[in-house]
């Protein structure tokens, strides 16, 4: 059982490192703001096998609070974005 | 249940559920766009997470472990949905700013 | 009906502390005392709705949900693995006959995570999703989650 939970976990994070190779392909901003996503469910999962295959009960908080703060990160970045973007549609109309 | 039947049904949750999260780093890959992206995102991992959830039930301390675990997972639901929609919206209004930009 | 919202209510909490303790008995005492607290600062500021999901709808919802959400996984990935890659993505509108608030928001992100759809934005009843494959009978679908959701939260 422990070689399976250990190896659970090497995957997951081998996973978790081909879809940072994505976001860091991007091309879009959203492309990357999906890292918050793989992070909130990938490294949760990994979190939670860790907690068990290190006995390491903190790390069951470590994932709970990723999860939270991946909307979190979500939430700023397109709070961001559409600012940028209404900036952008009013110096549009300015030029027109 | 008899021991060993346990770890075999914890084997197999553990195993699919690595094999779906496996899904959606491939649709990262596979989709030619963002929003199809965040589908196989959404969807994928979610389900992985879920089974990788129930596979670590019957080896986790206690009840109140388990409780908490079922709990995360359930977070982390509402934060991927959450997160989904909030990033498929922009994507959406960045895409409508550009095709009028093409139209003019 | 209200002392027994409370009540429910506080001993809700007192379970989401209890599983965060990881059932610990020193933490779990603590939380004898900071749970009552905590639902009161809780009903000042979220004071109880007039709809409250009804208990065996909401159950029925629960498993319906769970089946969507394997089914929907089991559907990504045939489409991804299926070496030409069938979908044929694209936008849909649906308006929805549920009541601002809550039952909406529901809808709109267990419609995310069920096969095939994926909600875009949302402005008053009318929802916009993406699909994966606009060819699949997503209409029905989305209506079947519609009418889970409606009898949750009984008018």
């Amino acid at each position: 059982m422990t070689i399976l939970i250990d190896t659970v976990a090497l995957v997951l994070l081998l996973l978790l490192s081909v879809g940072l190779l994505r976001i860091w392909l991007g091309p879009e901003p959203a492309d990357r703001m999906l890292a918050s996503q793989l992070f909130g469910t990938t490294g949760v999962a990994l979190l939670l096998v860790l907690a068990e295959s290190q006995g390491e009960p903190a790390l069951r908080d470590v994932a709970l609070v990723l999860a939270l703060l991946a909307v979190l990160a979500t939430v700023a970045f397109v709070t961001r974005v559409m600012q940028v973007a209404r900036a952008d549609s009013a110096g549009e109309r300015r030029d027109a | 249940m008899p021991d060993s039947l346990v770890t075999l049904l914890q084997a197999l949750l553990l195993t699919l559920g690595c094999l779906f999260f496996l899904v959606g780093t491939l649709g990262l890959f596979r989709l030619p766009d963002t929003l199809a992206r965040i589908h196989a995102l959404t969807k994928a991992d979610n389900l992985g997470l879920g089974l990788i959830v129930l596979g670590l039930l019957p080896s986790v301390p206690g009840p109140a472990t388990a409780a908490k675990i079922l709990f995360i997972w359930l977070v982390a639901l509402a934060a991927s949905a959450t997160a989904a929609h909030l990033v498929a919206r922009t994507v959406r209004a960045s895409d409508s700013r550009s095709d009028r930009e093409d139209g003019a | 009906m209200k002392a027994l919202d409370a009540a429910i209510r506080t001993a809700w909490l007192f379970v989401a502390w209890w599983a965060l303790a990881e059932g610990e008995a020193a933490a779990v005492a603590f939380g004898l005392g900071a749970v009552p607290l905590i639902a009161l600062l809780s009903w000042r500021l979220f004071p109880p709705g007039a709809r409250r999901p009804r208990v065996l709808a909401t159950f029925a919802f629960g498993g319906y949900f769970l089946v969507g959400s394997v089914a929907a996984g089991v559907d990504v990935a045939r489409r991804l693995l299926s070496p030409r890659l069938p979908i044929s993505p694209g936008y849909m509108s649906y308006k929805t006959s549920l009541p601002a608030g809550s039952p909406r928001w529901l809808l709109a992100n267990t419609l995310s995570l069920l096969p095939g759809t994926l909600s875009v934005t949302l402005r008053g009843p009318e929802i916009e999703l993406h699909c994966l494959d606009t060819t699949a009978e997503v209409h029905d679908a989305v209506a079947r989650a519609e009418e889970h959701i409606a009898r949750m939260f009984p008018l």
